[in-house]
């Protein structure tokens, strides 16, 4: 079930309005588990088992970090827990890829059969957030939830359970132990953000993709420029295909009265590439800060050694997006560079000499270089693709100018929220006529097909 | 501690005490609820106004030999115009599938062109579409033939639909059909249509707002049938607006099909195997269509056939008569008008079930000659 389909329209306006109705009783916690199961079976309803399986197992394992002795040990159980299962359904198969490589590289006639596993979708985004709630637990940076219900609302809350924001038990299940307050407000937020997230997917993401996936599925058959704007266009395509569903997420919960965590933050106006991390899949960056990072030492010790534990935390966040060599080297990538370039972006003449547009321009373009690397089907194609942008001759990209224009238009935008001309965005004819226009484009230029969202595979 | 949630603090003193950020974010343009009533409005008139204005812009000339160009076949904007236009002129409609469009003839030696020199008149008028099974006509009559209303209508019963469990829609394999956005999306189930619960509730929405024909309309007419984005990734520097013209491409007035009778196109005999018509989707849909037109106080006539029973093996073709007889008996149980006119020379027919020009002349003036039609054509 898509936010951007009459399906989530029918099942939120019935969900939405049993919960108003049932905001004077005590039900309208366990409602909104019972309409999160159901949105999360509407995909499989195995799935179900999978995420009822690990609330139970971290629920009771939260209950004996308080009263055993063995704290340590049920911590190590409950994460082992979560981890195998990520690790079973989502890399399964790369691992069986992997050894059966060595296999042959050994000279050996045996094959491991590859396992015939279906993806849960949103696995990774469940299985963290339950895991940050249990390490919180353990060291007592949050109390621990009596009410099953209310930690199973906690861990499959519809809105956020597929792709995120990957939310704290701070956050989201302390706004959970008490009935949301509601205002108009919140609902007219909450629509906006609903109609922001709607106009990012539909109108720019799923346009994008017409340009750049037939490009990334043969990049032989194109030239250089086509490549090097594909890579330009799919650095858009995935950050309004995520922020847009991110968008859609928060207001749906805020139509609610609940509050989700900001997840994107104007990523492309970085100016470094700490600050770009401080601004792209900001729930996930600051969840590897609080649970690797930081217990990896952070920056507590050596510089070496925080440089280290930089590149092993960007590492695993690469292999957190995807079982696949493509991920680890994108990872990887951001890893070195940010090691590379950290002091030099903490550095005054970096901070004050060089202009604004050129450290963002340099940011994006690094950041669009490692795209090509999370987009493309393999590492090979992945060197193909440098190789066709860096040494081939270019020819005509055939880049639609309505795409650009839109592209042109959203950068633009964020630019001027970002700049002391901010005002002219504040008024009232302004936001209005861009809504209309947003909700006319979204009615009239895309086609009708339920595009998945690219983050749904993570 | 387990923490009472009466006294819990409110959220956001938690989110800010461990530094999460869950402001409004600074992208988003954020309305107030005063805005958002002025989105709507101003969206309700767009969607209300613009249906209107467009029609003012683009004209539509319904001569007497117009008919829906081949290419805008599920453009039911120009159907819903048409219908319009016909009323208004006090014409009758002559409603079906290619049959009634003339798939093998040009626009003037259609059904309709030869029904109007044979009655002296100027009345009748084409409204047949390609490939709108009985399913996609109650469809139509349900979505679009609102205006049609206490007029003489011909209503077209093309008895080859209901000929195999493909046509009337029952098979569950890979059945490809057209106007799937005219079948009834949820009841009753009909097994060749799949798609998925989304796909439904759209087309719903859709067909009961103009904006999204006309939507659809434009797309089919200026940009290849294909939505703006989709057309642009194909034409990257080409101006969308410079393609629209208030002169649609109107390629209705050729035949489809060069008229070559079907003996000389290789087609065989044929055993199709009929579909009994109490379990028939097609019957009922047709049943549902000529109902509703008469609900509305239409006198419907319903012209059966004439279907190429020479392309028929024996056994097949005494199965289809027995399935004409239902019909023709529901009819008149129905105290329906009808005329069921007789089988046209084999050389007449291009296929299974669509004339030659030959086989429209020699049907019109059959037609004229039936006291069913007289009847129904002097009490108007």
């Amino acid at each position: 079930m898509l936010f951007h389909t009459w399906t989530f329209a029918v099942f939120f306006l019935i969900t939405y309005s049993v919960y108003l109705a049932l905001r004077r009783t005590s039900y309208w916690l366990p409602w909104l588990l019972i309409a999160s199961y159901v949105f999360y079976g509407w995909w499989n309803p195995l799935y179900l088992l999978l995420i009822l399986y690990s609330t139970l197992l971290d629920y009771f394992a939260v209950i004996l970090i308080e009263r055993s002795a063995h704290r340590k040990l049920w911590l190590i159980v409950s994460l082992s827990n979560n981890l195998v299962l990520l690790g079973f359904f989502k890399y399964a198969g790369f691992l069986t890829n992997q050894a059966n490589a060595l296999l042959s590289l050994a000279g050996t006639a045996y094959r491991i059969a590859p396992p015939d596993i279906l993806l849960p979708v949103g696995i990774s985004f469940f299985t963290f957030q339950s895991m940050g709630y249990v390490i919180d637990c353990y060291r007592g940076d949050t109390d621990r939830e009596r009410s099953f219900v209310r930690f199973a609302a906690f861990v499959s809350l519809f809105p956020q359970l597929v792709a995120g924001p990957i939310e704290r038990s701070r956050n989201l299940l302390s706004q959970l132990r008490r009935l949301p307050p509601l205002s108009q407000d919140d609902v007219t937020d909450g629509l906006s953000l609903v109609v922001a997230g709607l106009f990012k997917k539909v109108a720019i993401a799923n346009y994008l993709a017409l340009y750049v996936d037939p490009i990334y599925a043969a990049p032989d058959r194109y030239n250089g420029a086509a490549l090097a704007m594909a890579t330009f266009a799919f650095a858009w395509q995935i950050y309004c295909d995520f922020s847009g569903y991110t968008d859609m997420a928060r207001g749906v919960a805020r139509m609610m009265g609940l509050r989700l965590m900001l997840n994107f933050d104007h990523p492309y106006l970085a100016t470094g590439l700490g600050d770009f991390w401080s601004r792209w899949h900001i729930s996930l960056s600051t969840w590897f800060r609080d649970y690797l990072y930081i217990p990896l030492g952070g920056n507590r010790s050596s510089a070496s050694a925080t440089y280290r534990n930089l590149f092993l935390t960007m590492l695993i966040s690469g292999l957190w997006h995807g079982a696949s060599w493509t991920f680890v080297a994108w990872g990887a990538l951001h890893g070195l560079a940010y090691v590379m370039t950290r002091g030099v972006e903490r550095s005054t003449w970096y901070r004050h000499r060089i202009p604004t547009i050129v450290k963002r321009l340099a940011v994006f373009s690094f950041v669009c270089f490692t795209w090509i690397f999370f987009r493309a089907n393999s590492m090979s194609d992945a060197w193909l693709i440098i190789d066709k942008i860096v040494d081939s001759p270019w020819g005509d990209p055939a880049f639609p100018l309505l795409a650009l224009a839109l592209v042109g238009s959203l950068w633009t935008y964020e630019l001027v929220c970002e700049s002391p001309a901010k005002g002219l965005l504040a008024r009232p004819a302004f936001r209005v006529a861009s809504v209309v226009c947003m909700i006319l484009y979204i009615c009239t230029a895309p086609g009708s097909g339920d595009v998945p969202f690219i983050y749904f595979q993570f | 501690m387990p923490v009472n949630p009466a006294t819990a603090p409110r959220p956001d003193v938690h989110a800010h005490e461990a530094g999460i950020r869950i402001d409004f974010g600074r992208s988003v343009v954020r309305l107030t609820g005063r805005e958002w009533f002025a989105v709507g409005l101003i969206v309700f008139i767009c969607f209300a106004w613009i249906p209107d204005l467009w029609e003012r812009y683009e004209p539509l000339d319904i001569s007497l030999v117009y008919r829906v160009p081949y290419s805008q076949s599920e453009d039911y904007w120009t159907y819903r115009r048409l219908l319009k236009q016909i009323v208004e002129a006090d014409r009758i409609p002559v409603i079906g599938d290619s049959f009634v469009w003339g798939e093998y003839v040009p626009a003037d030696k259609t059904f309709s062109s030869f029904l109007n020199a044979e009655t002296a008149s100027e009345r009748f008028t084409n409204v047949g579409l390609n490939g709108a099974h009985p399913l996609a006509l109650a469809g139509l009559v349900r979505n679009y033939a609102g205006n049609v209303k206490n007029r003489p209508v011909i209503l077209h019963c093309n008895l080859l639909w209901m000929s195999s469990p493909e046509r009337d829609l029952q098979s569950s394999g890979d059945v490809t059909f057209n106007h799937p956005r005219l079948l009834p999306q949820f009841v009753p189930h009909i097994a060749a249509y799949k798609a998925p619960l989304s796909q439904r509730l759209s087309i719903v929405f859709d067909r009961n707002l103009r904006f999204f024909d006309l939507v659809t309309h434009v797309r089919t007419c200026f940009f290849d049938g294909r939505d703006l984005q989709s057309w642009s990734v194909a034409n990257p520097y080409a101006n969308p607006l410079a393609r629209i013209n208030r002169h649609p491409l109107d390629d209705s007035t050729e035949a489809h099909h060069d008229p070559i009778p079907w003996t000389k196109q290789g087609i065989e005999l044929q055993d199709l195997p009929w579909i009994d018509l109490d379990s028939s989707l097609q019957w009922r849909g047709w049943r549902d269509a000529a109902e509703r037109l008469r609900s509305k106080g239409n006198r419907v006539l319903a012209v059966i056939g004439p279907f190429n029973e020479h392309l028929l093996v024996e056994s097949s073709r005494l199965r289809y008569q027995a399935a004409k007889q239902k019909v023709e008996a529901w009819l008149r149980s129905e105290g329906i008008r009808y005329v069921a006119p007789a089988l046209l020379p084999s050389d007449e027919y291009g296929d299974a079930s669509h004339p030659l020009s030959a086989g429209y002349a020699r049907l019109a003036k059959s037609i004229r000659a039936d006291r069913a039609f007289q009847e129904w054509f002097n009490s108007d």
